[in-house]
């Protein structure tokens, strides 16, 4: 019994010390993403930004977009990976991605335990009405007596179980769509990135706008805590805005009005 | 019902790919744990104290900790610790992972029931081959061997069985096998949003392959009935 715990002791004081030994790398992060060619970019399946066209096996989104082209000004390949977003601290410092590049709100939360970019959209929860009605809900008061149409969970729901309105919860952000287009609920809330990709001219639901901004958020990439990769990328976002290339990319996925001036 | 109809076809071709990861992993974790099982039962019975010391203690600190949590360490202590990630960021790297986390583990379980197995043939027969002159391998081989595998088809069933349930588990990586595909359409995929039954309908995968290996398995166990 001794030599075992002697044994266990040994074992885990050579583990410590090579854990100390090995937890200090002075090569900087885009030193690192250069010499192995690769910038991997952890991602969900989260429309527009990263996903899938039906039949198609290629990633694409205003993110995906985006990470394509810095990686190619970096001059490495992309790899995309779909990972568990509770999982995503772990999967950058574990140096198994580069980036979480997914449409990810800036919290205090993420900016904490990531280097971020800066933010590089607007995101809001909005108000959804039919377009003949706009006039009437231009603010928050106004919305007093109408009936919503929320998704069960989302930020949305917050804000409206907040206000004290009136809501139905409904399985997902489009169900409310189609509840608002229906007439059975007056308004919806949901994302404003979501909205200008999925209402008004050119889609479905062309009867259809947003009014109200309830809260605001915004998004930006993380990258590993320290990487120099985030201030390469600022850069990055400053060069694109300028040249335009930016903007053109957002209008290909209808999120150019939320994109945020990159300087 | 006219939705589900509508999603069908998308989720079941997403429940597929889903389903070969799953298949993947469970074939070769087999693969691997068979004869690395059968060499760690041979070391835990070793007369060289060192080796079944430590064998032993491989045994105990596997079968001591949860699966889930050696699939974080194998998948992430190389990157995390030696700032090496070994396996990469790609699928086939948390595919390798997974599976070389799989074939330690059920080697552990599996090395357990080889030595139940070999330890459970009498005495007797061992002595009676040296008298013969045979050697302690072809006394292995020719003599023990066929009984040992009569013996171990009960409870290997049992492993193999819980095996195709656990390989869920290595979701935790993201390596994408059926849960993880079913739980994509409820946050959204492929234009399926808050689509809930195609994380229950994996069930019916799990339960349709679970009867297929419990047909064949007692198949094989009535077929080694001739030792009676």
């Amino acid at each position: 019994m001794k030599k075992l715990i002697a044994m266990l002791l040994t074992s885990s004081m050579i583990f410590s010390m090579t854990a100390t030994a090995f937890a200090s790398s002075d090569e900087s992060d885009a030193a690192y993403v250069k010499e192995k060619g690769t910038l991997v970019v952890g991602i969900t399946d989260f429309a527009p930004m990263d996903y899938k066209e039906e039949g198609s096996e290629d990633w694409v989104g205003f993110d995906a977009d985006m990470a394509v082209a810095f990686a190619e000004s970096l001059g490495v390949e992309v790899e995309f990976v779909e990972i568990d977003w509770d999982n995503k601290i772990l999967e950058l410092e574990g140096k198994t991605i580069d980036c979480v590049w997914n449409g990810m709100t800036l919290t205090d939360e993420v900016t904490s335990s990531m280097e971020c970019s800066n933010a590089y959209c607007n995101n809001a929860q909005v108000v959804v009405v039919p377009e003949d009605k706009a006039d009437q809900y231009q603010d928050v008061d106004s919305l007093a007596d109408l009936n919503f149409a929320v998704e069960a969970g989302s930020a949305g729901e917050a804000e409206i179980s907040n206000l004290g309105l009136n809501y139905t919860a409904v399985k997902a952000q489009s169900d409310a769509l189609m509840e608002v287009s229906a007439g059975t609920s007056d308004a919806a809330v949901i994302d404003l990135l979501m909205a200008a990709a999925m209402i008004g001219e050119g889609t479905g639901y062309e009867n259809l706008t947003h009014t109200v901004e309830l809260n605001s958020e915004e998004y930006g990439v993380g990258f590993r805590k320290g990487s120099d990769l985030a201030e390469a990328l600022n850069e990055f976002f400053a060069a694109s805005y300028e040249d335009g290339s930016m903007t053109e990319c957002a209008e290909k996925y209808g999120v150019q009005d939320a994109v945020i001036e990159q300087k | 019902m006219e939705q589900i109809m509508e999603q069908m076809p998308i989720v079941i071709h997403s429940l597929n790919i889903g389903f070969i990861q799953t298949l993947k992993l469970f074939f070769v974790t087999l693969i691997g744990a068979f004869p690395l099982g059968l060499i760690m039962s041979f070391g835990s019975t070793s007369r060289f104290k060192p080796l079944s010391w430590f064998i032993k203690l491989l045994i105990w600190i596997i079968r001591g900790t949860p699966l889930m949590i050696q699939l974080l360490i194998i998948y992430y202590f190389p990157g995390l610790v030696l700032h090496n990630p070994i396996w990469g960021g790609g699928e086939s790297g948390r595919f390798l992972a997974a599976s070389v986390s799989f074939i330690l583990n059920y080697s552990c379980y599996f090395s357990e029931i080889y030595r139940g197995g070999i330890q459970g043939v009498p005495v007797g027969q061992e002595e009676a081959g040296l008298v013969l002159g045979m050697t302690k391998t072809q006394i292995f081989f020719k003599i023990k061997l066929l009984q040992v595998i009569k013996r171990i088809v009960p409870p290997m069933s049992n492993e193999i069985i819980t095996l195709v349930k656990d390989t869920s588990l290595a979701r935790i990586i993201a390596l994408q096998e059926i849960i993880w595909a079913g739980q994509a359409f409820m946050k959204g995929s492929q234009g399926i949003s808050g689509a809930i039954w195609p994380l229950f309908f994996t069930a019916v995968y799990y339960l349709i392959f679970n009867g297929i290996l419990t047909i064949l398995l007692g198949t094989l166990e009535k077929k080694l009935d001739y030792f009676r």
